[in-house]
């Protein structure tokens, strides 16, 4: 069982960069001039939220107006990504889009980051029958097919967005215990924490100032991977009918709905595609990069 | 060593459920030589009993597998299917003449005994069949010979021809009932195709009948029915022949359909009616002001337009292509829509700037589409609709409950006026879910089903109609279209308003 | 090696009870109930035919006495019957469990063919320009919804090639050149974003184990490259690309809905979605229950394998 544990603990992916070899040490300043990576995607995901907060001021129109004489207008004139089957103006959907798409993203990844890796880490810290009785609870999460779970959690509590958010972020749970919680076995087994359990220090101090630290860098991988994938879940919700409310605009329920229109009006479904793998680029480049900037073996 | 045992690890850990359940035959060994039809839906059948099934994908199989005493011809008139004749000896009594050699697919004949037999099963009360409101004022059933069938009503009813025409009506064979107790997975009837081979949400085959009553039908050997969800996928199906036809109701696909010339598009406006529903107990829906102002407000054919891309026909509370029964719409003032107007009406109401919620479903039924527009539309004359859009079960839920303010919905409708109006806006009606009571209509109600001839009845659903309008306990949106795309080497099908599969016995492949 | 194996079964005794109680709970709680779905909106009841149903449907009993009901006879391999088409539910998903199988292994199965050699190549020739078009193209593959990809599939293709037809699914036994022609395209929907993931997990393990001592040494040796990358780098690298499929079949075995849909594959997935829209309870329950299995099943596997691919973990 133990050994199961243990395969569980070697395997995670996220502490794996290709920087194990000699550093030298290195001042911030030099690693962020070294990171262009986490430079460009924190400017892309910059860019996105500035313009999500400023939406108002960007859309060109209401992104809700309909206008029955341009149902799915081609580019140009007025709406310079065309309308929708309703007449809307795509590009002003897509702009005010990103508040629904950015806030499901960041709230149901902070859900499954909060929630499941503080779980992972104190079972994995504390160890014994907390570990077990935690663990087995994720597991049963884990176990529990996903999409279904979050359809079956949208019909119980209705697709306001909450709900949406509690679903995808319970869905990902698990997996943020499961990488808080084998970050929190290796480094726990390492020479500097025992030392530091040697000479007396208290378990809260420990935690704080020795295991978090050296965890932050494969819970931000999963962090960067979470939110983009939050994106994409709730873009399957809309497929099936469950995502966002309409007529409120999400990037997933705009490209779930131009699935029907991509011969007779391609521009409803490349904008919103473009603008997810825009921002799916961002998140992981900025993950990333953060991780090569946080990484101990880095700091030595 | 060590990778040739993880291979193997991986190998059995695949194998093991591939070789458990396998799905039975697909298209059989001999396919070459017998002609079949593919035939793409949207929907699984929900069971195949005809006497109990709801659903319109159930219906549409049951038509190939049963026949009913009567039923109706692409005009929408009452013609004789299994019974070869009927008269009223008086307004409350039926006889019905049997053809006769009429044989069920296990080769027993068909007798008045199986017809008696089906109709008390319908009347049943544990059947729970939908049937049995159609035929509510049977009295009693009863066989006078082997091929005569005798029924009489505590109460004339002008819309029973109609009942019997239903799928509900099918007729079953007593013994295989009686047997099996339940029809749901296999069938007993006598129409042009048998049930061969079903796996349910993949396809279910069925084979031509070769002792159907009319001489020659059907003419392909099997018709396939493969089940497709995706819109756009059956429309992918057809252009990739793999399907020869496929029913496809998304405006959307249909329209890329129409730009394939490849391909042939069958349609017609179907008997199924768009309403926008009012809980008529709720505030400020409780007052038929606010209702007219709403009806006046919604511009019906921007709906038809954005909704269903164009491909629907604007009608009243009869569907607009039962041509004996439906009024003009430009016979009804609130068609031509005024918003101005709206606006004031609203506010001699007291509801300006009213907030409701507009209860809608992503399935097509639900009409999220639909209530989009409708949202719009009304907030234009300054009312505050949000939309909740909820999930198919929570739906129905809901409409059972009557737990809305409004609501989106897709009314099945039928050729008769009678079955469709009176159980739906009788005060006491059985699916009158906008717990609407009016005296006036009521009384309208009641007196077109005691009528039987056309002209009598004519002018009080004409009446009717418009006092219905008024009343708006919904308001009345249109009709949508019954779409087949079809192979241009698939000949003889045609599409009819009850959006019936009749057809099919008539279509052949003519490569 | 047996008792290892039968104490990792026995945790996951547990997982699956603990399944059985959520999925039971959360399906009693969506509103509405299987007959007013299965009545629909044609047909109205008195509330004593209403209980008449509800007691032929096992609905009558209170929830958790319906609960040990429905535990018992799952535990003595009796699944019950669908409340919406009476059918035996146990041999309907023994039906489709091979779709969802199947469909599993091709995705990862394509997932590998593009991951494996494109990871390596990236993390060989680290911060080349090659290295940076890879890992971009990672990103927009696992930034495209899978059931777009299939929608766009479907449609650029179906008037070139039979493959993008939405045949009827055959099994594999029967008939291996039909179901492949109807597997190809969903798993190569399913498989790109899944290839995207793991190419990820190929490319910074490789250059972990690249960067270690025996690399090294190897090289030092004089051994040719190749020989060096193919018989020890990569066979150590390996090692968490193993966990992390094992994760995405599990994962894949009961998320494939989308796909299913898109396809009209009659899988498991499918299955649940219908039931769960009819409220068709034993059938959720059922479904919920055999990948739930099949997820921890998987899992264990990966762990077997994993203990004896990497020497450093034992049998507790």
């Amino acid at each position: 069982m133990t050994a199961g544990r243990h395969a569980a603990a070697i395997q995670r992916p996220d502490r794996l960069p290709g920087h194990a070899r000699a550093a030298r040490p290195v001042t911030l300043g030099v690693r962020v001039a070294r990171a262009p990576v986490a430079l460009a995607g924190a400017v892309i995901v910059a860019a996105y939220v500035l313009a999500a907060v400023l939406a108002p001021v960007l859309a060109p129109a209401d992104p809700l107006r309909m206008a029955p004489q341009a149902l799915l207008a081609p580019p140009g004139g007025g709406h310079p990504f065309g309308t929708d089957q309703f007449g809307r103006d795509v590009l002003s959907r897509l702009v005010f889009g990103s508040r629904t798409s950015l806030v499901v993203s960041f709230a149901s990844t902070a859900l499954a980051l909060g929630a499941g890796g503080a779980a992972g880490i104190l079972a994995g810290y504390c160890g014994g029958m907390l570990d077990d009785a935690v663990m087995r609870a994720m597991d049963v999460i884990f176990a529990f097919p996903a999409v279904l779970l979050a359809i079956a959690i949208m019909a119980v509590a209705g697709t306001a967005p909450a709900t949406i958010v509690l679903a995808i972020g319970l869905v990902y749970t698990p997996q943020f215990a499961r990488v808080g919680r084998a970050s929190v076995l290796q480094v726990r087994g390492l020479e500097y924490v025992e030392a530091a359990r040697a000479l007396g220090g208290g378990g809260r101090r420990i935690l704080t100032r020795h295991i978090l630290p050296n965890i932050a860098a494969p819970l931000i991988v999963q962090t960067s991977l979470s939110l983009s994938l939050a994106i994409l879940t709730e873009s399957a919700l809309s497929f099936l009918g469950l995502g966002t409310q309409p007529p409120t605009p999400s990037w997933g329920n705009m490209l779930a709905e131009s699935r029907r229109f991509m011969v007779t009006a391609p521009w409803t479904a490349v904008f919103p595609g473009a603008a997810i793998a825009l921002i799916v680029l961002g998140f992981n480049l900025l993950g990333d990069g953060l991780r090569d900037l946080l990484d101990p073996r880095l700091r030595l | 060593m060590l990778r040739r045992r993880v291979l193997l690890c991986l190998v059995v850990l695949a194998a093991v459920p591939l070789a458990t359940g396998l799905p039975a035959a697909s298209r059989t060994e001999a396919a070459a030589a017998r002609t079949t039809l593919t035939i793409g839906v949207d929907q699984e059948v929900v069971g195949l009993d005809p006497n109990k099934v709801t659903a319109f994908s159930s219906f549409r199989r049951i038509d190939l597998l049963y026949n009913k005493l009567v039923t109706y011809d692409a005009g929408l008139r009452i013609v004789g299917d299994l019974a070869e004749s009927w008269d009223n000896p008086d307004a409350r009594t039926y006889v019905f003449h049997l053809r006769k050699g009429v044989r069920f697919h296990d080769g027993a004949e068909l007798t008045s005994d199986d017809v008696v037999f089906t109709i008390q099963r319908i009347l049943e009360p544990k059947t729970a069949s939908p049937g049995r409101s159609y035929l509510e004022p049977v009295d009693s059933v009863t066989a006078t010979d082997r091929y005569t069938v005798r029924l009489h009503l505590k109460y004339p009813l002008a819309s029973l021809l109609s009942g019997l025409a239903s799928g509900n009506a099918a007729i079953v064979e007593k013994a295989a009932v009686l047997k099996s107790g339940d029809l749901q997975k296999t069938e007993a009837g006598t129409g042009p195709f048998m049930l061969a081979e079903w796996v349910p949400d993949n396809f279910m085959r069925l084979a031509r009948n070769p002792r159907y009553f009319k001489r020659g039908l059907p003419k392909v050997d099997e018709v396939v029915f493969r089940v497709i969800p995706e819109q756009a996928s059956l429309l992918a199906g057809v252009r990739a022949r793999s399907l020869d036809m496929a029913t496809i109701s998304d405006g959307s696909v249909v329209k890329q359909a129409l730009a394939d010339r490849a391909l042939v598009v069958a349609q017609a406006p179907s008997l199924n009616l768009r309403i926008f529903s009012f809980n008529t107990t709720r505030p400020p829906f409780t007052d038929a002001r606010v209702r007219d102002a709403i009806a006046y407000a919604i511009d019906r054919q921007a709906i038809v337009n954005a909704a269903e891309f164009g491909l629907g026909v604007v009608s009243g509370p009869i569907p607009a292509p039962d041509k004996v029964w439906a009024l003009p719409t430009s016979e009804f003032p609130e068609y031509h829509p005024d918003p101005a107007k709206a606006r004031q009406m609203l506010q001699e109401a007291g509801a300006a700037g009213a907030s409701f919620r507009i209860v809608a479903s992503p399935t097509y039924e639900g009409g999220l589409a639909v209530a989009q527009v409708i949202q719009s539309q009304l907030q234009a004359v300054g009312l505050r609709p949000t939309i909740e859009n909820i999930e198919w079960g929570t739906y129905i839920n809901r409409w059972v409950k009557r737990d809305f303010d409004t609501m989106v919905e897709l009314r099945g409708g039928d050729p008769d006026p009678d079955r469709f109006l009176y159980r739906t806006f009788y005060s006491t009606g059985a699916v009158n879910n906008f717990l609407f009571k009016d005296p006036a209509i009521d009384r309208l109600l009641d007196r077109g089903r005691v009528h039987l001839t056309v002209a009598e009845r004519r002018p009080i659903y004409h009446e009717l109609e418009k006092a219905l309008v008024r009343a708006a306990p919904a308001v009345f949106l249109y009709t949508p279209m019954e779409t087949q795309v079809l192979q241009r080497y698939v000949t003889g099908f045609r599409v009819i308003p009850t959006g019936a599969l009749t057809y099919l016995e008539q279509t052949s492949i003519q490569r | 090696m047996t008792a290892f194996l039968v104490s990792r079964l026995a945790t996951l005794l547990p997982v699956l009870w603990g399944v059985s109680i959520v999925v039971f709970l959360l399906i009693h709680l969506l509103p509405g109930n299987a007959i007013q779905l299965f009545l629909g909106t044609q047909v109205e009841m008195t509330p004593a035919q209403m209980d008449e149903l509800r007691r032929l449907f096992g609905l009558a009993k209170p929830l958790p006495l319906q609960y040990v009901d429905w535990l018992g006879r799952v535990l003595r391999g009796d699944f019950g019957v669908s409340l919406r088409t009476s059918r035996p539910i146990l041999p309907d998903i023994l039906a489709r469990l091979p779709v969802s199988v199947e469909i599993t292994v091709l995705a990862l199965a394509v997932a590998l063919a593009i991951a494996l050699p494109v990871g390596i190549v990236a993390a060989l020739r680290r911060g080349s320009v090659a290295d940076a078009v890879i890992r971009i193209a990672g990103l927009v593959g696992l930034s495209v919804p899978n059931f777009w990809l299939a929608a766009m599939l479907l449609l650029l293709l179906s008037n070139v090639t039979p493959v993008a037809s939405i045949g009827i699914y055959v099994g594999l036994l029967r008939n291996p050149v039909e179901n492949l022609t109807v597997m190809a395209l969903p798993a190569l929907s399913l498989g790109v974003a899944l290839a995207a993931i793991i190419m990820r997990f190929v490319r910074s393990s490789l250059l972990e184990v690249l960067g270690q001592e025996y690399v090294r040494t190897a090289r030092s040796k004089g051994l040719r490259e190749p020989l060096v990358i193919g018989r020890h780098a990569l066979r150590n690298a390996l090692i968490p690309v193993i966990t992390v499929v094992g994760f995405q079949a599990g994962y894949l075995l009961g998320g494939t809905v989308v796909i299913e849909e898109v396809f009209a594959l009659p899988g498991m997935g499918r299955f649940a979605l219908n039931a769960i829209a009819q409220r068709d309870y034993p059938v959720v329950q059922g479904v919920v229950l055999v990948i739930a299995c099949l997820f921890v099943l998987a899992n264990l596997a990966v762990d077997v394998l994993y203990a004896l691919v990497d020497p450093r973990v034992r049998y507790g």
